[in-house]
């Protein structure tokens, strides 16, 4: 109600300042030029994203001056802080970088954003910009019509160059114009109060249009036409540098409890920097007389001095808050804790990892990885074994001979509560991410699926395998238990493989290791034929018991068999191109048997040929 | 550098379909490497053990080893560069 409120006052007053001034509707009409091109320069970087973007930030965070680096260089080039701040909390959030990482980029990123005052002071102001708007703005749309995904963006980066250059163009008119109607430097206010008062105008004015950098642009063009003092122009970009932090608590509205941090330290940073700069604006402006003066910018260029004063403040925030970072991150981990989650409950599907398409898959495979770890545990307790007594490092015989008592376990209702519903979380989630995906990324969502789907099947399998070893394990014939133990002890024994492959997923070697699994569990299939064989024939065995060791052996196989190829999938941390020619190396069930020797059933159905 | 090595190099930078099969090469080979490395290492592990089960165990994953290898050599034939075949 309130949003709705303020959104009709706005437009009011806005009509009301159009009626009343042309010129005014001029500087308006710069300023929703200028604020289009930046969300037509944000649409034509994210067309490189999925890619280059992500490399580089996961490769240039492993360290914090490699952090500050990354946000001031990629705002710079960018020119929007907003994006950046939105890129790092979409990956803080799909759980790619740390914390201190994110706050390094955030950091980095208001220095970056000063880089515009400077563009804007030194070459904008100088030059008939928009000349340079038209041609950009021709040859962007022509390339936005093409059908390569690459040349898109390319297309939206310059149309957007070309808006923001005439939105500037337009606000400079505007105000020479104005100039001449009213001066607006007439209400300058001194001292103190304007600086208050300014930091409000500045706040207010950056909360509206979400852009310190339209804020910014029109700053320095009302100055460069002397509509406003450089006094409260410094004021103004104080507080533009306050409300830019809107865009990351927006932004971190759909995230989860590491974007919220962010946005936390992104407010804490801009509020402590705002505050310094505010008690030494004076000081700061006889070393920004300085720094001009070494530079060798003219006493009365206002407007690149106010670059040099954005820059300078922005620089004493960093060097002041640096020291403070860690305390600041325990600080924040402390005061924002996460929600308490069941397992069933999603872990890392947040709206916010739909920002880019590389956080959405990243985000989709953490919780797989989670679906997989509610799994398992089911299937563990499916087999009368707790999960973490298999993964301890035991010997396995030990842990299978010393659990013998009936397994007390209802798998279908452990299957609903911990993985059904989980499961369909991730497949919304999949369908929701897919817009504005490369056939690649695509490619990948669709794997992590079918992931997914290998997990419920091997669940569905130890449930069918659980009925009967659940009874023969009681069996009085020794010769039956002992071939339910083998089959659960060689479960246990791809549960703990599994385990170790996923803690060694940068290696290629461990990830196709995975085959032998399944070439374990074939020949286990084949000895246990040899075996029962023998013991029809001795009539050891009764047929109706024969009948169902060949079924769970089967099963057991199928276990494996998914599970197998979930893990090749899933556990594998190379990069995708490395991870495809891993898959297409790994065996199928005809080539598996050709190299073990064993005879091959394409439908998984390894019992049906007799030895 | 003549002109027509200079638009082949071009055209071959400029075509997706190009720049991905050399990409999927540059990654199969480094994949057929780590696994032939892995089955020397199996080989002479092989050689120092004398339990017979354990034996037995490492001559699987030798075996499967050797056929993922082999796997990957004959789809390191299919991405080759397709020669160029001249008009009679």
């Amino acid at each position: 109600m309130l949003k709705k409120f303020l959104l009709l006052t706005i437009l009011s007053v806005l009509a009301f300042g159009f009626w009343l001034s042309p010129d005014f509707k001029e500087i308006a009409a710069g300023v929703s030029i200028f604020l289009f091109g930046m969300l037509s320069l944000e649409q034509g970087f994210r067309a490189f994203t999925g890619g280059v973007l992500e490399r580089l930030l996961l490769k240039t965070t492993n360290k914090l001056w490699k952090s500050l680096s990354f946000g001031v260089i990629s705002t710079t080039l960018m020119q929007s802080s907003s994006l950046v701040s939105i890129i790092a909390i979409s990956f803080l959030s799909a759980g790619l970088i740390t914390l201190t990482a994110g706050v390094g980029i955030i950091f980095g990123a208001n220095l970056g954003t000063t880089t515009g005052a400077w563009l804007l002071a030194a070459f904008g102001l100088k030059v008939d910009i928009a000349a340079y708007a038209m041609p950009m703005l021709v040859f962007g749309v022509i390339l936005i019509f093409q059908k390569g995904r690459t040349i898109k963006g390319t297309g939206y980066i310059l149309a957007g160059l070309g808006f923001l250059f005439l939105g500037i163009h337009y606000m400079k008119e505007g105000f020479d114009a104005f100039r001449e109607t009213i001066d607006l430097s007439r209400f300058a206010v001194g001292g103190y109060p304007g600086v208050f008062l300014f930091v409000l105008i500045g706040l207010i004015a950056t909360v509206v249009m979400q852009s310190s950098h339209a804020t910014l642009v029109l700053i320095i063009t009302a100055l460069a036409a002397k509509q406003v003092t450089y006094e409260n122009a410094l004021a103004l970009a104080i507080g533009a540098n306050v409300g830019t932090t809107i865009s990351a608590i927006i932004g971190a509205i759909g995230s989860n409890v590491n974007g919220r941090r962010l946005a936390g330290a992104h407010l804490i940073f801009n509020l402590v920097t705002a505050l310094v700069a505010i008690g030494l604006i004076y000081r700061l402006t006889e070393a920004v007389d300085q720094i001009s003066i070494w530079l060798g910018i003219g006493k009365h260029d206002y407007t690149l001095k106010l670059a040099v004063f954005h820059s300078l403040f922005n620089a004493l925030g960093i060097v002041l808050m640096l020291p403070c970072l860690k305390p600041m991150v325990r600080m924040l981990e402390r005061l924002l804790r996460p929600r308490v989650r069941s397992a069933a409950q999603p872990h890392f599907l947040h709206d916010a990892a739909f920002e880019l398409p590389d956080t959405a898959i990243q985000a989709v495979r953490q919780e797989t990885l989670h679906l997989y770890d509610n799994a398992s545990e089911v299937i563990a307790n499916g087999l009368g074994l707790p999960l973490d007594e298999i993964l301890n490092g035991k010997p396995l015989e030990k842990v299978v001979s010393k659990i013998r008592s009936p397994i007390h376990f209802d798998v279908d209702e452990n299957y609903n509560e911990n993985v059904k519903g989980l499961y369909g979380e991730i497949v919304e989630f999949i369908s929701r991410a897919q817009s504005n995906m490369t056939p690649e990324q695509s490619d990948e969502l669709f794997s992590l699926r079918a992931a997914g789907r290998d997990i419920v099947e091997a669940i569905k399998d130890t449930k069918h395998l659980h009925k009967n070893m659940s009874r023969y394990l009681r069996s009085e014939e020794l010769a039956i238990r002992s071939e339910y133990d083998k089959l659960r002890l060689n479960l246990a024994g791809v549960l703990r493989a599994l385990d170790e492959v996923r803690k060694q997923g940068h290696e290629s070697t461990a990830i196709l290791s995975l085959d032998e699994l399944k070439g374990q569990m074939k020949q286990y299939d084949w000895d246990l034929n040899i075996r029962m064989n023998q013991w029809v024939r001795d009539e050891r065995i009764t047929a109706p018991v024969t009948i169902s060791l060949m079924n769970d052996s089967r099963y057991a196989y199928q276990v494996t068999k998914n599970l197998v190829k979930m893990g090749g999938v899933l556990f594998s941390t190379a990069e995708r191109p490395l991870r495809e020619a891993e898959q297409s190396v790994s065996l199928d069930e005809r080539e598996l048997a050709e190299a073990l020797g064993t005879p091959n059933n394409e439908k998984g159905g390894t019992n049906d040929e007799h030895p | 550098m003549n002109i027509r090595k200079l638009a082949e190099r071009t055209r071959a930078f400029l075509d997706s379909d190009e720049r991905k099969r050399k990409e999927k090469r540059k990654f199969l080979k480094h994949v057929i490497k780590k696994l032939k490395k892995h089955e020397k290492t199996l080989i002479k592990k092989l050689e120092c053990e004398a339990d017979d089960s354990k034996r037995a165990e490492i001559e699987v994953k030798i075996a499967l080893t050797h056929a993922q290898r082999k796997k990957g050599l004959s789809k390191l034939e299919e991405f080759k560069k397709p020669s160029k075949v001249k008009a009679p």
